[in-house]
């Protein structure tokens, strides 16, 4: 099976800012696939590129065969999109926005199977006014999908929910992984990534700087153990910390040391301790950091303790 | 296109009337704006002013006199498709390109013809409407006289025209648009001045002839003065300049713009305005 899409060297400029800088990408067919990044790395360009609302510099895009910039009508067909923002429904209920979008299509699912799909069967006659973010999105998933689309675009599909909400629209977009057709998510939340996708790409200024499944992403991200200490009062820590340049000092004052080796730094440590006679080293821990945690120092620089503690 | 293709088209374009006339219908103020407007504008016109028209210059002896109203009818009515075609179509069309409601259609197969054949199917559903309650309201309550059966024919057309006329003005005019909370002034000072210029309130032969020259290249003059045609004694085509009712010209300037503004409206339009 060819893959759902495939580009090449994709670019795209806004004056001086480059949003999105020659990217490549494969998608294969039936894949859950989250581009995953910070706010302003260049998802929502990226896939409204892949989408065909957006006109890209430079590149080659090849989104079920079709060029989205120029054969939308086409791709439309087998496409359903979620956007960023819920589409305001207005006076019309769930139900009347289903059938009329069904009518769009040449082979759309029954509307009541849409409603039982995502959960609204007890709102589907509510006027759109009168629903909660989290029914709109669950309106935006079923037109999505209500056309039996071979590819799926969901942008940001939970951004502003609570945790519960959460958690009940990734029920809803599981169920319709489930029924085989490629989706592309973009999300800024690793979680959302680690539960609904097979593939993670992650984005980082227009670039891709990695792109794996959820444990590669980990082996990637998890290759140190931290250990940390409270620097002890009145003792000289210059030696320690000329031997050990990658030393952080937190907001907080403690030290870090990230570590492959953790058995032998800490070892190092205690040794360190002892000749000084000191008995207990504050506040000692040995750890390894989450996936979140490391996510977080890897998209946003200056939350690196490290780029403070040397500055 | 084959004729699958035009068949779903017109399929889909019915569809999407019926979906956004429901949109439309669930706005109460949106619908008070639209058909209330107009009616209120008659009824407070035709009660203030109820003087007679002088026959005009060359018509003596003709005909009577007729009432303000029966001349206030006919403009009201212009007034009334372009506030359907031009201004509530503009208006809902930029609040959609910005609200990310056209962004959303755009993702789906949707032709455009059926978008714009929507668009078209709204603004004569709602001008048929308002027609209906004007004219009735007219004869009921200000004594309006009834066209003969030659001025049916002619409203039907100048409705036919005279509604996409304005529906391919409002969607050109989203292009200037910068946002959706600047779309009801935008529209409104170009429809304000079109009134006062088109014969709606004073006869056209009442202004300089300069002002009647711009109002000339605009539709609303020429359904005016179609809809006056319609509605007043012929002898009043002497009050009209060039002593004629004008509808050969009238239909041709409709037409023009009905052409000249699709290519407009398609190659400006955008589903999007917001990024």
């Amino acid at each position: 099976m060819p893959p759902a899409i495939s580009i090449r060297g994709v670019s795209k400029r806004y004056g001086a800012v480059t949003a999105v800088d020659g990217v490549d990408l494969e998608i294969e067919s039936g894949q859950v696939y989250a581009l995953l990044g910070p706010n302003g790395a260049g998802k929502t360009t990226l896939i409204e590129i892949l989408e065909g609302y957006r006109e890209r510099d430079a590149g080659e895009v090849s989104v079920l065969g079709f060029d989205p910039q120029r054969q939308r009508g086409e791709l439309n067909r087998q496409v359903g999109i979620v956007l960023q923002r819920s589409t305001p429904m207005e006076g019309l209920t769930p139900r009347e926005m289903l059938n009329f979008t069904a009518k769009l299509y040449d082979n759309p699912m029954p509307t009541n199977e849409v409603i039982e799909l995502v959960g609204l069967t007890e709102h589907a006659d509510r006027r759109g006014s009168k629903l909660s973010g989290g029914q709109k999105r669950r309106v935006d998933l079923a037109t999505s999908v209500i056309g039996n689309p071979d590819l799926i675009f969901l942008d940001e599909p939970t951004t502003g929910f609570d945790v519960s909400a959460r958690r009940q629209a990734w029920e809803v977009v599981r169920g319709l992984t489930e029924r085989g057709a490629t989706v592309i998510l973009t999300t800024h939340y690793l979680d959302e990534a680690e539960t609904l996708a097979q593939r993670i790409g992650l984005i980082k200024d227009g670039r891709i700087i990695f792109e794996g499944d959820i444990n590669a992403l980990r082996r990637e991200m998890e290759t140190d153990t931290r250990i940390s200490w409270h620097p002890p009062i009145g003792f000289d820590l210059s030696d320690l910390l000329d031997e050990w340049k990658s030393v952080r000092i937190g907001p907080d004052g403690r030290l870090s040391l990230p570590t492959q080796e953790p058995t032998r730094h800490l070892s190092r440590l205690i040794d360190w301790a002892r000749n000084r006679g000191l008995e207990e080293i504050p506040e000692l821990q040995v750890e390894r950091p989450d996936l979140e945690e490391m996510y977080l120092d890897l998209v946003d620089d200056s939350s690196a303790l490290g780029t403070q503690a040397r500055s | 296109m084959n004729a699958e293709a035009a068949w779903r088209s017109v399929r889909l374009g019915y569809a999407y009337t019926l979906l956004s006339l429901k949109t439309v219908y669930r706005e109460p103020a949106a619908v008070f704006f639209m058909v209330l407007f107009p009616v209120l504008f008659l009824v407070i016109f035709s009660s203030l002013l109820t003087f007679e028209i002088g026959v005009p210059e060359g018509a003596e002896g003709q005909v009577p006199a007729i009432k303000f109203s029966q001349y206030f009818v006919a403009g009201i009515l212009g007034v009334a498709i372009f506030g359907t075609s031009f201004n509530l179509l503009g208006n809902s069309l930029a609040i959609q390109q910005y609200d990310g409601t056209l962004k959303q259609l755009a993702a789906t197969p949707l032709p455009k013809s059926s978008f714009f054949m929507g668009l078209v199917g709204t603004a004569l559903f709602y001008t048929l409407l308002q027609l209906v309650v004007m004219i009735a309201l007219g004869v009921l309550a200000y004594g309006v006289e009834l066209p003969d059966a030659n001025g049916w024919l002619t409203l039907i057309w100048i409705i036919l025209l005279g509604v996409p006329a304005g529906c391919v003005m409002g969607v050109a005019i989203t292009a200037i648009i910068p946002s959706a909370r600047a779309a009801p002034a935008v529209i409104q000072a170009p429809f304000i001045i079109f009134q006062f210029i088109s014969g709606v309130f004073f006869t056209l032969s009442s202004l300089p002839t300069w002002l009647q020259w711009v109002a000339g290249v605009f539709p609303l003059r020429w359904v005016a003065q179609g809809l006056r045609s319609v509605f007043l004694p012929d002898a009043y085509k002497y009050a009209e300049p060039g002593m004629n009712w004008q509808l050969d010209i009238a239909a041709i300037v409709l037409a023009v713009w009905i052409v000249v503004g699709l290519g407009l409206a398609v190659l400006t339009f955008k589903w999007d305005r917001s990024g």
